[in-house]
């Protein structure tokens, strides 16, 4: 058994297609995306750019697309040396692996310091993030199928729970926050699009997942659906963050989303307060993310060097948990976060445009039609 | 082979379960003290404070503050002990306790309580923070909050009201079985009897009101004989952050007017004829703060509606309610709010230089060009700029009686 390949059984449907886009798109970064959106906007017009973002984000998933159907049944790493060369393409997929691991590393972070600061204080970093991997690491070893529908399972329990707990702020919720609308022109909606992006970039997922697909005429549903509910989450969260807290007040939080939830108490329900509860459910998603692109980069490896994906899998915990712990603090963190943001806004924004063209220019692959 | 390695697995799965049963840093609720409420004063040592100092229980600091730390014992049931307690601030009747320490830094107040209690006092339950106007009036608001906004156990919904005399004075109650933190939280549940209680000034609100640097307001509290009662308010000053002056609870109806969140309350006038009290009850309110900009002049235009109900007429003999009478009434009940409204744009603008009626924010909504202008030094500019209202009241029934 290989294991480089993408075996006959371990596939995935077209819906567990998008619900894994959309669990690997929300992740830490809702936590922050308020404050970042703000900080670089100054304007409470931010929800705008964020509807921008995700336009952008649509058209570059379906360049990953076009590009991942002419190779069907292969993943990036496989088809990318037809079209490059085998150097270029180690180059490349090393590159992208170390993204992945990068952006799990972040997440098992963020995750450590939120819980670390507001619901485990005193518990050890290292207790914390080895069992959240370890977990990760039992249902990683199941493969594909096995993890998409573990997250079909956690999709709708923490959607649900989001939406309703931060609905819950309307309490607090004031239209006067989002005056004037364009108050300083279009120039403040552009500056808010990047940080936007950032979280919102998921789709690099596709170049993976799309292998797995059992029909992957499919995957431009998969992607749509699979941008539209980040969209609408992110959309909800920016709208109510800065209706209850206003722009002046999100722009001093470091973890706004949560503030919001600590600035209101509802009396009359089971549970007072739901902060608690966000983050103990938001903590799945952030748990989805990082399996995801622990498996991703564990793929990776495994078939650049066409050896069982499980030896990855174990290999790159270690690694995972060591670039996790590298930020001494939550600056650097925050740093880290945009140093990743950034190159995948280069790599997945430009280079899948470039290895499309390429591909139709050197006609690799088949044309889908 | 295989078969050992699965039991030795199993063996260390099991070993695992009951090792990590409960909380790894988990706080039992009987091991620790809820505090519900704080205040800070200007720094007073108190009489246990001078004592311990004597004994050399002394650390390197300056006195600029005092705080209140209001706790609820979690031991209710020891009523009528022993008789031996030296602790003079409870009764057996009172349900909370009071203790102070002074100090220059929040947090390392709070901390030094670790030396006094044996279950520690944790922030998550606290509800009510009560500044003293004289320290507001000494230290900018921004200083004496950075702690309380960066923790992670006081959350942001708590309240913040400022004290005319000291916040011990305001977290302090002789009823028993009260708990002062609570009692001042459930004042401002009241607003919908009273439109002379500002809308609740909550941990976020202050900081976003901080940050944005415009005046605000807060609930002040007035006591006396250690009973309180909300009254007017204090303006802070966008600037400085500071304590600068008070709107008494009548200017505080006309700024309820002019925001338009009046939902209940009262309005009383005397009759146009033979002076007798009639006192109307506003069941609803609108209002719209027009700014209007020709070249560089502003001015803004003050539009307020509002409907309600004649609840009080002190006529005798009756004067039946005719359309005249009614007309007559409303007119009056109207230059009643023109003159509350006269009042307190007189204290904004001539008398302490601010801007709390929401002006500036109407002008950047509809002119943030403009706005941008005048932004700087808007509180200067505010103070000349001609604001016209009008005001219509609307009596729609007169309750149950007919006349």
């Amino acid at each position: 058994m290989s294991g480089a390949n993408t075996s006959a059984k371990d596939q995935i449907t077209t819906s567990q297609a998008a619900v894994l886009l959309i669990n690997y798109t929300l992740g830490a970064g809702i936590l922050t995306l308020p404050r970042t959106t703000v900080e670089a906007a100054q304007t409470p017009d931010v929800w705008i750019s964020t509807i921008i973002a995700g336009m952008i984000i649509t058209v570059a998933g379906l360049i990953v697309v076009l590009l991942c159907r002419r190779f069907q049944g292969k993943t990036m790493f496989q088809f990318v040396p037809d079209i490059t060369g085998k150097w270029l393409a180690w180059i490349l997929s090393l590159t992208v692996i170390a993204f992945f691991l990068f952006t799990s590393a972040l997440q098992i972070r963020i995750m450590a310091e939120v819980t670390g600061f507001y619901l485990l204080e005193g518990t050890p970093v290292w207790a914390i993030v080895m069992s959240f991997m370890w977990i990760g690491l039992y249902l990683t070893l199941g493969g594909m199928n096995c993890m998409a529908r573990m997250y079909e399972l956690i999709l709708p329990i923490t959607l649900v729970f989001f939406l309703v707990s931060i609905l819950l702020s309307s309490k607090i919720f004031d239209i006067d926050h989002f005056k004037p609308v364009l108050g300083s022109g279009i120039l403040p909606v552009i500056k808010g699009i990047k940080p936007v992006l950032l979280p919102f970039t998921g789709y690099e997922i596709m170049l993976v997942a799309i292998a797995y697909m059992k029909t992957p005429k499919k995957a431009v549903k998969a992607l749509l659906a699979g941008t539209i509910v980040p969209l609408i989450i992110y959309l909800t969260t920016i709208l109510m963050v800065i209706g209850g807290l206003s722009i002046y007040g999100v722009r001093t939080r470091i973890w706004p989303t949560l503030d919001l939830l600590r600035s209101f108490e509802i009396q009359g329900l089971i549970f007072e307060r739901f902060e608690s509860l966000l983050l103990v459910i938001w903590l799945m998603q952030i748990f989805s993310t990082f399996t995801i692109a622990h498996y991703v980069a564990s793929l990776g490896w495994s078939q650049l060097f066409k050896k069982n994906i499980k030896i990855f899998l174990f290999a790159m915990l270690p690694i995972i948990y060591l670039i996790a712990m590298l930020p001494k603090n939550v600056t650097e963190i925050f740093k880290l976060g945009d140093i990743a943001g950034n190159v995948s806004l280069y790599l997945f924004g430009g280079i899948p445009l470039l290895l499309l063209l390429l591909s139709i220019a050197r006609k690799k692959g088949v044309n889908p039609n | 082979m295989i078969k050992y390695v699965r039991r030795f697995l199993l063996a260390a799965a099991s070993l695992l379960l009951v090792m990590t049963t409960g909380c790894w840093s988990g706080n039992e609720i009987e091991d620790v003290t809820v505090s519900v409420g704080m205040g800070l004063d200007v720094a007073k040592e108190s009489q246990f404070e001078k004592e311990i100092n004597e004994q050399g229980a002394h650390y390197p600091k300056e006195n600029v503050l005092t705080a209140t730390i209001q706790i609820v014992p979690p031991m209710s049931g020891k009523k009528g002990g022993k008789g031996g307690g030296s602790n003079s601030s409870t009764s057996p009747e009172k349900k909370y306790l009071n203790e102070q320490l002074t100090g220059d830094s929040v947090f390392q107040i709070i901390r030094q309580f670790a030396l006094r209690r044996d279950r520690p006092i944790m922030g998550h339950h606290l509800k009510v923070i009560v500044v003293a106007k004289e320290l507001a009036q000494k230290y900018s608001l921004e200083l004496l909050f950075d702690f309380i906004l960066r923790d992670n156990e006081i959350r942001p919904s708590c309240l913040v009201v400022i004290s005319h005399r000291s916040a011990l004075e305001a977290l302090s109650s002789e009823e028993p079985g009260e708990i002062p933190a609570f009692y001042l939280l459930g004042l401002v549940d009241n607003r919908y009897r009273s439109n002379k209680i500002l809308p609740p000034m909550t941990l976020i609100k202050l900081d976003s009101d901080m940050q944005s640097g415009a005046s605000f307001l807060l609930q002040n509290v007035v006591t006396a004989k250690n009973e309180h009662k909300f009254s007017g308010a204090a303006i802070i000053k966008g600037d400085t952050k500071k304590w600068i002056g008070e709107l008494s609870q009548y200017d505080i109806e006309g700024v309820s007017w002019i925001k338009g969140d009046v939902v209940g309350g009262t309005l009383k006038t005397y009759a146009p004829r033979g002076n007798y009290t009639v006192t109307y009850e506003p069941i609803s309110s609108k209002a719209s703060i027009i700014p209007k900009v020709s070249g560089d002049d502003i001015s803004f235009h003050i539009k307020i509606k509002s409907e309600g109900r004649l609840i009080e007429d002190w006529s005798f003999p009756e004067v039946p309610s005719s359309t005249h009478y009614i007309d007559e009434l409303e007119e009056k009940f109207e230059k009643e709010v023109k003159e509350q409204i006269s009042q307190v744009l007189h204290k904004m603008q001539k008398v302490y230089h601010v801007d709390v009626g929401g002006f500036g924010e109407q002008l950047r909504f509809k002119y943030p060009k403009q706005w941008r202008k005048v932004q700087e030094n808007w509180e200067d500019i505010f103070t000349h700029v001609p604001i016209t209202y009008d005001v219509s009241m609307r009596i729609k029934d007169y309750g149950s009686s007919t006349d």
